[in-house]
Parts: C-alpha cells; sequence; structure tokens
C-alpha cells in the first residue's frame, strides 16, 4: 500500500513546524512505521539540526529531485531510531530551483518506499508553500495561540482547503497558567475561529529548546510534556482517531488545589 | 383650430393592460362625446369585441347617468365585454397601495441577494453585486463587500464594506458585531471600540458618521408598517 503524505505548515515563522516535523517523525517511527521527513525549506535548512543528523549530509532534496543522486542516497537513516529517514533541504539554493511537477514526481517515489512521508513546510505562502503541499494528502496546521499566528494559520487553512486538502490543527506552545488566567487565547477559542479538527495541545516545555539545540529527539524524552503530546499527535494520526486529546494543565495548580483541599496555604 | 383641439381632449383612448380605458370630458353635451366614441371605437373595429372599457370621467360624482348610457351605447355598437368606471383608485391610493404591498409586491421582484454559507478566511473576500447574507463567520484578515446590506448571521471580525460605491442607506448587520473596519457608501470607521459581549449590532449612516447601535433595541425597520422591497 502506498504511504501517506503530509505536510507540516502554519503560514507563520517560529511556530514549531521543524520542531513538530522531526517529532512527529520520530513518533511514528516509534509506532513501527516508514518514516522519511523532508525539509522542504531551501535554503534554510534547519531540520537536519534539529533531528542531529546535520554531519551526515551529503546529497539534499534538490539533488535527489534533479536526479543528481538516488532516493536512497539522499535519505540520511537515524542512528537512535529505527525506521526513521531524513532528507535534508539544500542550504545553497533558493526555493525557486523546484518545481511543483518535480516535487509532485519525487513525491510518488517516497510515497512507494515509505509509510508516511513528513514535509516540513517553509514560513510564509510563496512558491516554497507551494512545493510543500502540491503533493500533499493530508495537512497538520501548527498554531501557537497568538493573535498573528492565528491569522496566518487562517490563511493557509484557505490555501489548504482550496486545494481540497482538509487540515488538521496542533496547537502549539500553550503556557496553561496564562491560559487559565484569560493572559493567552484558549484552543477552544483558536478552533472557534479556525473550525477545523484539532488533533493535539502541546504545552510550553523547556525540554524543546534542550533537545532540539543537542538534536536528541524529543519523543525519546520519557519526562518531557510536549514530547508525550507529540506521541499522542503521531497515534492519532496512524488511525487512532478516537484517542482523547488532553488539555495541558497548569502543575502549580495542581498541586495548590491538593494544599487547598488539605488545608495548608490560602 | 380651436375646435381641432377640443376634439382631441374631448375623448381620448388609451389601453391599460388587457383593457380600454377612455377618458371624457364631461362638460361636452353627452350626444357629442357618443360621437366621439363612436368615431373612436368604429376605427378599432373588432378589436373593441369583448374589450374591457374602463370610462374615465375624472370627477368621481354626479355622471352616473352618462356613464351608464355611454356604456350601454358600446355594448350594443360594439359588443364590448365590459365597461366599467375606475372606482377607488382616487378616493383611497394609500390604503390600494398598502394592499398591495401587503398582498404581493415582493412577489415579483427578482431579490438580488447573495446568500452563503460557511467560514470566509483570512485573505479571502466575497463580492456581492447587491446585498450580501452570510450564514457564518468573517474571520479577522477577511474582507466582505457589497452594493448593497452586509447581514452576517455569526460573527463579524473582518473588515467590511456595504453600499458600495455610494449607496449611503445601506447597513451592515452581525449576530456578534466585532468588525476591524467597516465602510458605508464610501465613508470609514476603523478601529471601533469592542462592543460588550456578544451583541447582536448593526451600523449605519447618520450625518456622514457611522453609527453602531443594538439592533434589537433600535429596531431600524420595526417602525415600517408593512414589508418592503429593499
Amino acid at each position: 500500500m502506498d504511504g501517506k503524505i503530509i505536510v507540516i505548515t502554519s503560514g507563520k515563522g517560529g511556530v514549531g513546524k521543524t520542531t513538530a516535523t522531526a517529532s512527529i517523525g520520530a513518533a511514528l517511527a516509534l509506532e513501527g512505521k516508514r518514516v522519511v521527513v523532508v525539509d522542504m525549506d531551501i535554503g534554510l535548512r534547519n531540520l537536519d539540526v534539529v533531528m542531529g543528523l546535520e554531519n551526515r549530509i551529503i546529497f539534499n532534496v534538490v539533488d535527489a529531485m534533479k536526479g543528481k543522486c538516488k532516493l536512497k542516497q539522499a535519505a540520511i537513516k537515524d542512528r537512535r531510531i529505527q525506521n526513521l529517514f531524513l532528507i535534508p533541504a539544500s542550504q545553497s539554493d533558493n526555493k525557486n530551483v523546484l518545481s511543483p511537477e518535480e516535487v509532485v514526481l519525487f513525491s510518488e517515489k517516497l510515497r512507494r518506499e515509505f509509510d508516511f512521508v513528513l514535509m516540513d513546510c517553509p514560513a510564509g505562502i510563496e512558491r516554497g508553500f507551494e512545493n510543500s503541499v502540491v503533493a500533499a494528502d493530508e495537512a497538520v496546521v501548527i498554531c501557537t495561540p497568538d493573535v498573528s499566528s492565528v491569522r496566518d494559520a487562517d490563511r493557509v487553512i484557505g490555501l489548504l482547503y482550496a486545494r481540497s486538502i482538509t487540515p488538521k490543527l496542533v496547537v502549539n506552545r500553550i503556557v496553561p497558567d496564562m491560559v487559565e488566567k484569560g493572559d493567552m487565547l484558549s484552543h477552544i477559542d483558536m478552533v472557534d475561529v479556525l473550525s477545523i479538527e484539532l488533533i493535539g495541545l502541546v504545552p510550553m516545555d523547556d525540554q524543546v529548546v534542550i533537545s532540539t539545540n543537542t538534536g536528541a529527539p524529543l519523543v525519546l524524552q520519557k519526562k518531557s510534556m510536549a514530547g508525550t503530546a507529540f506521541r499522542r499527535i503521531a497515534m492519532r494520526l496512524n488511525g487512532m482517531t478516537d484517542l482523547p486529546i488532553r488539555v495541558p494543565k497548569s502543575q502549580e495548580r495542581f498541586w495548590k488545589k491538593i494544599s487547598t483541599r488539605l488545608g495548608i496555604g490560602k | 383650430m380651436e375646435k381641432d383641439n377640443q376634439d382631441r381632449t374631448a375623448v381620448r383612448l388609451k389601453g391599460v393592460g388587457d383593457g380600454l380605458c377612455v377618458t371624457l370630458d364631461p362638460a361636452q353635451p353627452p350626444d357629442y362625446l357618443q360621437e366621439e366614441l363612436a368615431r373612436l371605437f368604429r376605427r378599432m373595429k373588432h378589436l373593441a369585441v369583448n374589450a374591457r372599457v374602463t370610462l374615465d370621467i375624472g370627477e368621481p360624482d354626479g355622471y352616473e347617468e352618462l356613464t351608464e348610457k355611454l356604456g350601454n351605447f358600446l355594448k350594443e355598437t360594439f359588443g364590448v365585454g365590459s365597461v366599467s368606471v375606475p372606482s377607488g383608485k382616487k378616493l383611497m391610493p394609500e390604503e390600494r397601495i398598502r394592499e398591495q404591498d401587503m398582498d404581493h409586491s415582493w412577489r415579483h421582484s427578482n431579490s438580488d441577494v447573495l446568500m452563503l454559507t460557511g467560514r470566509v478566511r483570512s485573505g479571502q473576500k466575497v463580492t456581492a453585486r447587491k446585498h450580501l447574507l452570510l450564514l457564518g463567520n468573517v474571520n479577522p484578515g477577511a474582507e466582505v463587500l457589497a452594493g448593497g446590506d452586509v447581514l452576517i448571521i455569526g460573527s463579524l471580525r473582518g473588515v467590511v464594506a456595504a453600499g458600495q460605491p455610494d449607496n449611503r442607506e445601506a447597513i451592515v448587520l452581525a449576530l456578534d458585531f466585532q468588525p476591524t473596519q467597516v465602510q458605508i457608501g464610501g465613508i470609514v470607521a476603523a478601529g471601533l471600540p469592542p462592543s460588550l459581549g456578544k451583541l447582536t449590532e448593526f451600523a449605519h449612516l447618520e450625518n456622514d458618521t457611522i453609527i453602531v447601535e443594538d439592533y434589537l433595541e433600535t429596531a431600524p425597520f420595526g417602525r415600517l408598517p408593512w414589508p418592503e422591497v429593499r
């Protein structure tokens, strides 16, 4: 059976597309699927750094698409997680070197080799976005609880619908404390505006910064709340659609509640 | 010359709908009128047969005898279908119009309304030639434009322009009225203060200023006595 191509996009930059791609890819591979993550951010390659595979790059996605190398040569195998592969972006080209036709052709090859193909889409809605979504079957829209991020996600969702792709929503970087105080948009408000299927809520987690910088997969960190959230998102993408969505709760509040109940504190 | 003029105005004939309307000058002698009528109807030949004729004397009362006489004359001589006098039209025009409005004034109006359902997202633009009715929401960053009114059955958070380019009667209505910008007929209002809670509000022009008011409280069209085509 042919694999699924999922594009991970957001419109706005810096909301966690690359982290999400790396984490969901790793989590799907841990589920036992053959996964390839493709960095489509030509010219600004990041995904290899996040995955800790930077020093093993020989060929990149542009080489593979232009036929300068074979698919197997461009796909870097992850050492820690079996069945996880990375096709890195080219750092020296720009986004216009690829045409949508080339991407579609290459995607068909990937589809035959892997169960899941995750495309890390660049920010913006120009050529890079065009190339990333042209072959996609599904889309995951990453959005942070900011007004600007919601605005851009809304635009991207409109563009995806125009291409007959039904996107799913992941809300990233939730700070439960701020949401409870009403200082941050709640995911309910966001779903209200964006009105697409929600497949995950990822809390703000210091562990993300650490693992991004060290190149260690986030989903392997047992204590990471964000890692757990991404694993659950991967399970949902893998067919467990009835897995309940956990709403991030403030831990301090939890202890406060217990202490209030026990009669200590206020 | 003066005689000619008199002749022409004493009896006039015109087609009205599927009938004929004859205007008579009651000041002329009845025989003269009958003669003139005969002259006109003779020219029409078979067209007069079974026709519906209205005899308009101009004044409502006092000439029943005359109209009856002329009516009978027309029926006997030319075989017209029916003869009547215009009734009520001049006495109660207001009531007639109201009756018409109440009954079926809108039945034949080709309403120019673009009715849509769904959500208008950021970056998307909806343009209607006349009125726009949207069952759904307008997200921030989206634009809705209309030549007439804009009615949003849902929340309105984007840019809205009604009455483009110069219809100053247009209104903008939304169940949850929170637009980033409102334009009505070329007048722009930006930076509206956020409304408290979800209120059904509408914007309209008053002395070149855009006013936003509670729709249910103001009930701008509630004062109209009967439905009208807008």
